[in-house]
């Protein structure tokens, strides 16, 4: 009898192997699609299990002991991340046409539910390069130096981590979960380990998680490595992967929090660490918004949106409040579904039209119109508009970042949902409305599968929204108590309420009224979109009414100053300039001078007689 | 099983604050007449013209949304309103915080854009363009100026932030908090679409900016919703700066001295550009909102 843990784990990683091997169309999305979906169905079995006793395995691979378990929080993010990964599996069957996407897809998949499912370093270790791995080659086939510079930045992220894991074993001579937390708790008390060293550690584990979370000044990969692969694999890179890296953070509380607190201390009545966490996310929030507005392409603008939003996750989780937390874990629901929901509408247009720049697009809303549906359904969420499943998770991590006392954070949180709003705003202009460029006008809507895929992610967010007392009811049971009240309908937290059923109704009464008011109102006749006022002048086809490029200029102007400056122009000089520091140090060393070499080989004696080893 | 008493206070309400909503629009052209020596129009103008536009013979569309645009919004505004606590009238006010009318406040701004967006009109999107830009603006200083008042009281509700400030004296007595209302009021502005922040609609500039395209009962919706919106924005400002009221004459008297500040204030300054605006807002009303927040620490 195979255990059901380890079924969860590599059922998409074989699924993918098969569908690699056989490589038959329609087999092989059959296979993989079977795939994504058997951890959904055995997550889903074991609900009642995991609310009750944690399920665990454990196995041993060349001497070490892989430990594997499924609790109440493991669960959560491991649900998560299958809901998107069987909708990515279903946007796949449209827009993938090879083999080699499904096998590397679904190897993803499998990498981030081991990291979720991994009770010690050395299985969470290699699931994480796994996932990196699997991600990296996704982006490779399309470009490669987009893919070299987010497998750079990854590896740097990954042997951080695994130096700080060196050091936590060294110190503990532990690598299970529970031993290196128990160890930790009580050097807290004993001081065995230094604060410059927990310090370190905490430094490089901050350096692995802000990769993959793709924190500020770690994003630089995700606008390209986001939109050089397919988009709806970026579902899953976007909606599930980059939790890996805000379930780093979470596991930093768990593993070391103590230790860390007792290490570094408090801040103005904050935990020093969870401070620096929180204000990372913060700039995270404004800095990748601003990016985001200014895009001119819609995979890109979708990209630093992602960053962006991740960081509400950080910054929830900074807070350190139990309802942060609350917060941070319903954002990483409510991220991914919506998000995951743009990326396929993303990749339903893109298979449509071909086109991503925003500059080729517009009016697809009548040709589209079950696509521009769900799109509307990611925007109001991620939006943050009543009722939807992104407004109740980022009005808890509102409610925690005020209550928490850090007024300056929650500032950030206001302007980012501002700047979240004219982003979609954005999208929604460029795409759906005004004009229809002449090439454009035999485009249909998107085929079946996607559209399934769709509506997996749309169900949710509606679900959620109404309804986001299941969620926290799930999280109070994490977080083992009554951090937000409520029922189904509504969230009450110490300091306020939302019913979000109430809201829907209010809402509901609004729009009778209004459409009432319409009704009343004399009949409508329907007209071109080119027959418009357009100062009292007539319009033909060839005038082009809607502005399409540069959109935002005003504010591209008023942030000049801060514009000059960009994260990324930093690291390819960086690069470069280790690119020519190699290239220096090769001529300079190895210049196929024969005298030169006799010369090393007498310094290096001298050195040894200076030593006195002669 | 069915509340009967709080159907009623709605509809009440609803046509109370509709009606109020269109003598504040009439109050605010009146008063603007006699600053620049106009008799103007009689204050019950707005409801004329909506009522003229009602009667229009035969309106255009564009397409779903564009029809959708504005019912959207009209609906986002009442419901707004129906979580306002308005002097003894409560309704629906003890469900949702301030963080959630705060939001539902700027829902009708997204109907507005949405339907002004699907007339692929380009002076519609320039107006879209400057209405996203001012409010990713002003949401900064507006935030700061949020979480002072919540800071100060030490709570979410706006119930008790009523009884707290009718307790403890309003919020604008406090120090702290009058700079926080400074700030407030300067968003405020152009929460309202008033001068200097009437970029949006920018009329002479870009003819009406989103709203160019619409007329007809579309137009009248958008009367409607501006109705409805004056009044909640006005009665939500009195709630948390000016400690609420305990009855509707009350507050109609907040109400109508908040709209006369804003009045004066729009009446005699020019309009601002869009990128001086957003430099504005990330100036003074930022540097004001985070000394108000630190004071209330």
């Amino acid at each position: 009898m195979i255990n059901e843990l380890i079924i969860i784990i590599f059922a998409p990683l074989i699924a993918g192997i098969i569908a690699w091997a056989l490589d038959v169309k329609g087999v092989r999305e059959a296979i993989g699609l079977i795939g994504a979906a058997v951890p959904l169905a055995y997550l889903g079995k074991l609900y009642s299990t995991v609310l009750n006793e944690t399920v665990n395995y454990s196995v041993t691979v060349s001497g070490f002991t892989l430990h594997f378990q499924l609790n109440t929080m493991s669960w959560y993010f491991a649900a998560v991340a299958s809901l998107v990964g069987l909708a990515m599996a279903f946007g796949m069957a449209s827009t993938s046409k090879s083999s080699y996407d499904w096998l590397f897809a679904l190897m993803s998949y499998t990498g981030v539910l081991g990291v979720f499912l991994s009770q010690d370093f050395v299985g969470f270790f290699l699931l994480w390069e796994m996932m990196t791995f699997a991600s990296f080659m996704m982006v490779v086939r399309r470009n490669r130096h987009e893919s070299l510079k987010y497998f750079v930045l990854s590896v740097i992220g990954a042997y951080a981590m695994l130096v700080a894991i060196g050091i936590l074993y060294a110190k503990t001579g532990a690598l299970d979960f529970a031993t290196i937390r128990q160890a930790l708790y009580v050097d807290a008390s004993i001081g065995a380990i230094s604060t410059a060293e927990t310090a370190l550690i905490f430094g490089l584990f901050l350096t692995a998680f802000g990769v993959k979370a793709g924190a500020v000044p770690l994003h630089v990969w995700a606008p390209g490595a986001y939109s050089e692969t397919d988009q709806s694999y970026t579902t899953f890179f976007s909606g599930a992967l980059s939790k890996a890296g805000a379930y780093g953070f979470l596991l930093l509380y768990i593993l070391m929090g103590y230790k860390l607190y007792a290490a570094l201390g408090t801040f103005h009545g904050h935990l020093t660490f969870a401070y620096i966490i929180a204000w990372i996310g913060a700039i995270t929030v404004v800095v990748a918004g601003f990016l985001a507005v200014l895009q001119e392409d819609i995979r890109k603008l979708f990209a630093y949106s992602s960053v962006s939003q991740v960081g509400y996750i950080l910054l929830a989780f900074g807070l350190g409040s139990s309802l942060g937390f609350a917060g941070g874990l319903f954002h990483v629901l409510s991220h991914a579904v919506f998000k995951g929901l743009f990326w396929l509408v993303t990749a339903a247009i893109i298979l449509q039209t071909g086109k991503t720049q925003f500059k080729d697009m517009g009016g697809l809303a009548e040709k589209m119109p079950f696509t521009f549906a769900m799109g509307l359904i990611a925007v109001l969420s991620l939006s943050g508009i009543p009722p939807l499943a992104g407004f109740a998770s980022k009005w808890l991590i509102y409610e925690a970042a005020i209550s928490a006392h850090m007024p300056l954070v929650a500032g950030a949180i206001f302007l980012g949902s501002g700047i979240a709003f004219a982003y979609v705003v954005r999208f929604l202009y460029a795409v759906w409305f005004g004009q229809r460029p002449s090439d454009l006008e035999d485009v249909k809507e998107a085929p079946l599968p996607l559209l399934i895929g769709m509506a997996i992610l749309a169900i949710p967010n509606l679900l959620f929204g109404v309804a986001p007392g299941i969620v926290t009811e799930y999280i109070n049971k994490m977080l083992g108590g009554e951090v937000v009240g409520g029922d189904y309908y509504r969230l009450v937290t110490p300091t306020g309420t939302y019913n979000a059923m109430l809201v829907t109704i209010a809402l509901v009464i609004g729009l009778a009224i209004a459409g009432l008011i319409y009704l009343y109102g004399a009949r409508v006749r329907k007209i071109r979109v080119t027959n418009t006022y357009q100062s009292g002048n007539p319009v033909t086809e060839e005038f082009n009414l809607s502005i399409r490029k540069n959109f935002y200029r005003p504010l591209a102007e008023a942030l000049d100053f801060w514009l000059k400056y960009s994260w990324d122009r930093f690291y390819e000089r960086l690069a470069g300039m280790t690119e020519d520091f190699a290239d220096s140090l090769r001529q300079a060393v190895y210049n196929g001078n024969v005298q030169s070499y006799s010369w090393y080989l007498a310094i290096v004696l001298l050195i040894l007689a200076l030593w006195g080893v002669l | 099983m069915i509340d009967w008493k709080l159907v009623l206070e709605v509809i009440g309400m609803l046509i109370y604050a509709t009606f109020m909503g269109f003598i504040f629009m009439g109050i605010e052209r009146k008063a603007m007449a006699r600053i620049q020596r106009r008799v103007g129009p009689p204050i019950y103008q707005p409801i004329i013209d909506t009522l003229k536009l009602l009667g229009k013979k035969e309106s255009v569309t564009h397409g779903f949304i564009y029809d959708f645009g504005p019912i959207f919004a009209l609906g986002a505004s009442i419901a707004a309103l129906l979580f306002i606590p308005l002097a003894g009238f409560r309704l629906f006010s003890a469900s949702a915080d301030l963080i959630v009318v705060a939001y539902l406040l700027e829902v009708p701004m997204l109907g507005i854009m949405l339907g002004a967006m699907s007339s692929g009109n380009p002076y519609s999107a320039v107006g879209v363009q400057r209405g996203l830009l001012t409010m990713v603006a002003m949401q900064l200083p507006y935030g700061l100026a949020l979480i002072a008042i919540i800071q100060h009281w030490g709570t979410f509700k706006l119930n008790e932030l009523v009884s707290l400030q009718q307790a403890q004296g309003w919020s604008i007595l406090v120090p702290a908090l009058f700079l926080a209302m400074i700030v407030f009021d300067i968003v405020f502005q152009a929460m309202l679409g008033l001068e200097p922040f009437d970029i949006i609609t920018a009329p002479a500039e870009i003819s009406m900016g989103p709203m160019v395209e619409y007329g007809g009962k579309h137009a009248a919706l958008l009367f409607t919703q501006h109705a409805v919106q004056l009044f909640a924005e006005t009665a939500f400002f009195a709630v948390i700066f000016l400690g609420g009221a305990s009855n509707l004459i009350e507050l109609l008297i907040k109400q109508i001295a908040v709209l006369f500040i804003a009045i004066f204030v729009a009446s005699i300054y020019p309009r601002f550009t869009i990128d001086q605006a957003a430099k504005f807002f990330w100036k003074w009303p930022t540097i004001l909102g985070i000394i108000a927040v630190l004071l209330t620490m």
